[in-house]
């Protein structure tokens, strides 16, 4: 075992304090703040700066944080106690250096902000906590017992009652809830199912009506993104194959609708839904013609190709050479609405029934694609491509398949989106596009429909209701694909059939298990 | 009869897609016959200048290919993984030398009136933007195969890529946070300014050979001579090549996999640090999203000289420059495309010979 569990939590000190440093240079300080102020019930006005208790709760969170992290485990009780006041000592006295820099950038007045943009003289006085000359002496109290705080909430969260207490409770869960289940009536557990999805429709009919637009445009996008998480499971998730160019397939859909029914390239004005049919048409053509060629490439030869794809597609778009067909780099404006029997159904409720429709539509589609022989025969190929070859399955032809279904959701997805933005150009089909469908599917969990809504919604839906992380979303992505990969790489609701055959083989090597433990252990 | 039949016929393979291939081979070289064909012997607007110039951009950019091209090659031969941060590692070495070219350029020498470090010592100056840079890259390097990929040696591998890609992105907007997204000019000393250069005359009109591009080719070249001689000479070179052979013998042999592992990333961070400072003193722009084509492009290389292969590395990045630079002229077709060219190279090469010009150099295992 560890023989110095003290330096272990002074060296996590000072890893937390290069962690607050940098928060501190990416303003992020300021945006938790102004978060906790809010939901305290104090509004800040938006890019004001919070006032300093709030700042102060936000520092001795991190600090307890840390405090709970350092202190060991395992060990004597002495460790314990001070391992938490250790680690928050040394990242205050780390920190109480770096406030010296600032108060002398404070007092002289230099601006910094040509170099470290976000490191205005607001927001490092709020750092300061308004107070220039005892500010690291107030930083080094406040983290030594935070830390402290913290160390001691994890020597009682692990103590025997409290173990116990939560024991208690989780047995009294199970209990009540086979209770439950005995005492339902047989018809409700057959048709239980099926109330739950008259009753999701029905919300699903009248809420968008009763919300504000904002509301549903943030729905409609979090719709679209579940859609495309669909397809780019079918690709991923099922037949294993990595695709780093998804939008292109979204670009195909998104164009065909606004080249058919807008104004100004061609003038065709054929009409939503025929277009919308010839959207997914060229996607999955576009996916034939990629995929043949490239079908037999290992994994990260294939992830690299369609990157390319997906970028050769979209500075395409982008050049000069495709203007007069494309709209050039400044897209096509004023797409024409769908019509529902000879009425326009434009509007922003109408496209979010529109986008729930085929979100339903693509969940029963894949549920029974997933369930099919072709759904398995795609599983099995993910695992073993030799093996399932001896069974009879031809590799090629169902990775094509898989393929242009998944292209067929993007096709679909994408000619929504620009009807319902009224406008599409390049920029809508960045490779940032492909990445943020790509993370949803893995922090929401591969092959798992509630993973994906759930994904979609922590990853588009969130950002937008929390308008001050915005700045900090793409960050965060990164960060939670790394953490995820790390920790979690099944996704936050994992799907339940690859999961049980796992616990089942899982229960004859058991040392393989801590292999992929945390980062810093 | 036919029940004898069927499965025969079903395990057939179909040859649709390889005919494809071959059509779409056919189709791609006589495109690029007769676009050549077109603009050398037909329309012959061009000048020898003008070749000669792009001769020159194309060598310039295709060292600093070449450095980057290493650093992807070095870590696929050895963790069979693209280091899609590299692009990334690259922006921030980028960035370490342009903070200290903006440090020289205000800082004034003691004694002398008005003289700044980069006008009084630009030589100074220069080598200490490149040892920033490196270092920053280094160590962006080191820490990041410490945190990204180490945990995940032994996962299935995607999981390494997934990783690789969600640093990348992290990095980016790190970058993008702390210097905002603006983009900045790049502040050469104004011995080495970028559009200085011997001039030589061609054809009655006069080219010019900038400072900074012979800087960037000749310092190039020596890093990866350098390169080359570390790995074919060191004791480090040796461990390292044994590791890319096969992990567990070079751990059975008393090889330090892990540590040189962390070893090879330091280099391919030293190598990107030192390209990205190239990039910014000769491309003169410095914004978060720098590194990004040329993490691509230096991908392609690898890839073209044949991954796993350094001396493929290296020939690969200048032909990647040279066809990007004289290729959309000598096609005929927009300078805007030129990414298009270098992406449907990485597909052609890919489609037609996955194992590159020099061939792939892996190991057995796990192909």
């Amino acid at each position: 075992m560890n023989n110095y569990p003290l330096r272990t939590s002074a060296k996590k000190g000072l890893i937390f304090a290069v962690v607050l440093i940098f928060l501190v240079l990416i303003d992020f300080q300021v945006m938790a703040a102004t978060m906790i102020s809010k939901a305290m019930g104090t509004n800040v006005v938006s890019g004001g700066i919070p006032e300093v208790q709030y700042m102060i709760i936000f520092l001795v969170l991190y600090g307890m944080w840390i405090g709970s992290n350092a202190s060991p485990k395992e060990g004597r009780l002495r460790d314990k106690l001070l391992g938490g006041l250790v680690a928050g000592l040394t990242l205050g006295l780390v920190i109480a250096f770096f406030d010296l820099i600032l108060t002398y950038l404070l007092r002289s007045g230099i601006d910094v902000r040509r170099y470290l943009s976000a490191l205005g003289p607001n927001s490092m006085r709020v750092f300061l906590l308004d107070q220039l000359e005892a500010g690291p002496v107030y930083h080094l109290l406040l983290f030594g017992a935070a830390g402290f705080l913290g160390g001691l909430l994890k020597i009682l969260f692990n103590s025997e009652p409290v173990k116990r207490f939560f024991k208690n409770i989780k047995t009294w869960i199970q209990q009540t809830r086979q209770k439950v289940n005995q005492s339902m009536p047989p018809w409700l557990t057959k048709y239980g199912i099926y109330v739950i999805y008259v009753l999701i429709g029905l919300a699903a009919f009248f809420i968008p009506r009763s919300w504000g637009s904002y509301n549903n445009y943030v729905l409609g996008l979090v719709g679209l993104y579940v859609i495309l998480g669909i397809g780019l499971n079918v690709i991923v998730g099922l037949s294993g194959q990595l695709m780093l160019g998804f939008a292109a397939f979204f670009a195909m859909g998104a164009y065909s609708v606004a080249l058919l029914n807008a104004p100004f390239p061609h003038n065709i004005l054929l009409g939503f839904w025929p277009s919308l049919l010839v959207g997914v048409v060229m996607a999955v053509l576009a996916a034939v013609l990629l995929g043949l060629p490239v079908m037999g490439l290992r994994g990260d030869y294939l992830a690299i190709v369609t990157l390319g794809f997906g970028e050769i597609i979209r500075i395409l778009l982008k050049s000069d050479l495709l203007t007069a067909y494309t709209g050039g780099p400044r897209g096509i404006q004023n797409i024409q609405g769908p019509t529902l029997f000879g009425r326009p159904f434009s509007n922003d409720v109408a496209f979010t029934y529109i986008i729930l429709v085929f979100v339903a539509l693509s969940i029963f589609i894949y549920t029974r694609l997933e369930r099919s022989r072709t759904g398995r025969a795609w599983l099995a190929v993910k695992e073993d491509t030799k093996v399932a070859e001896a069974t009879g399955v031809n590799i090629k032809k169902s990775k094509l398949l898989a393929l242009c279904i998944g292209a067929a959701f993007a096709g679909l997805a994408g000619g929504i989106f620009a009807a319902r933005n009224l406008f599409t150009g390049p920029n809508d089909h960045q490779l940032m596009v492909s990445m943020n469908i790509l993370s949803i599917l893995i922090v929401g969990g591969m092959n798992s429909v509630p993973g994906i809504i759930l994904g979609a919604f922590t990853l588009k839906g969130l950002p937008e209701i929390l308008r001050e992380i915005e700045n900090y979303r793409l960050l965060v992505f990164g960060g939670l694909l790394v953490f995820m990969m790390i920790v979690r790489p099944e996704g936050l609701w994992p799907a339940t059939r690859p999961n049980l055959e796992a616990q089942a083989s899982q229960k004859v090597p058991e040392e393989d298990a801590p292999e992929t433990g945390g980062p810093h252990d | 009869m036919e029940t004898t039949l069927r499965p025969q016929r079903r395990f057939k393979r179909s040859k649709l897609p390889k005919i494809i291939r071959l059509l779409l081979g056919i189709i791609v070289v006589a495109l690029i016959i007769w676009r050549l064909y077109l603009v050398l012997l037909v329309q012959r607007e061009y000048t020898p200048d003008i070749w000669l110039r792009l001769l020159f951009s194309g060598l310039i950019i295709g060292g600093v290919y070449s450095l980057i091209a290493i650093g992807y090659t070095l870590v696929y031969g050895i963790l069979r993984m693209i280091n899609f941060a590299h692009g990334e590692v690259m922006m921030l070495g980028t960035f370490g030398g342009y903070l200290v070219f903006e440090a020289t350029k205000t800082i004034q020498v003691a004694g002398e009136s008005g003289l700044t470090i980069s006008q009084a010592h630009p030589f100074l100056s220069v080598v200490l933007a490149f040892i920033t840079g490196m270092l920053v890259s280094a160590s962006a390097g080191f820490f990041l195969e410490k945190i990204a990929y180490r945990p995940l040696r032994k996962a299935p591998r995607l999981i390494p890529l997934i990783s690789a890609i969600g640093a990348s992105i992290f990095l980016q907007n790190a970058a993008q946070l702390l210097f905002s997204p603006q983009t900045r000019d790049y502040t050469n000393p104004p011995a080495i300014a970028r559009g200085m250069g011997w001039k030589i005359m061609v054809n009655q009109t006069s080219v010019i050979i900038p400072y900074t591009g012979v800087l960037t080719f000749v310092l190039s070249i020596s890093f990866m001579i350098a390169l080359y001689l570390v790995v074919r000479k060191t004791k480090l070179g040796k461990a390292m090549r044994a590791v890319a052979a096969d992990k567990n013998t070079a751990a059975l042999m008393g090889i330090d996999v892990d540590g040189i592992i962390s070893r090879t990333f330091i280099i391919s961070g030293i190598l990107a640090g030192a390209a990205g400072v190239m990039w910014g003193l000769h491309n003169g722009l410095v914004y978060y999203f720098v590194g990004f084509l040329p993490g691509i492009k230096a991908f392609t290389s690898a890839v073209l000289g044949g991954i796993g292969n350094i001396p493929g590395a290296m020939l690969g990045g200048m032909l990647l420059g040279l066809i990007e630079s004289l290729g959309p002229t000598a096609l005929g077709i927009s300078y805007q495309l030129k990414d298009v060219l270098a992406f449907a190279i990485l597909i052609v090469i890919l489609i037609f010979r996955p194992s590159g010009i020099l061939g792939e150099v892996l190991s057995e295992e796990k192909v």
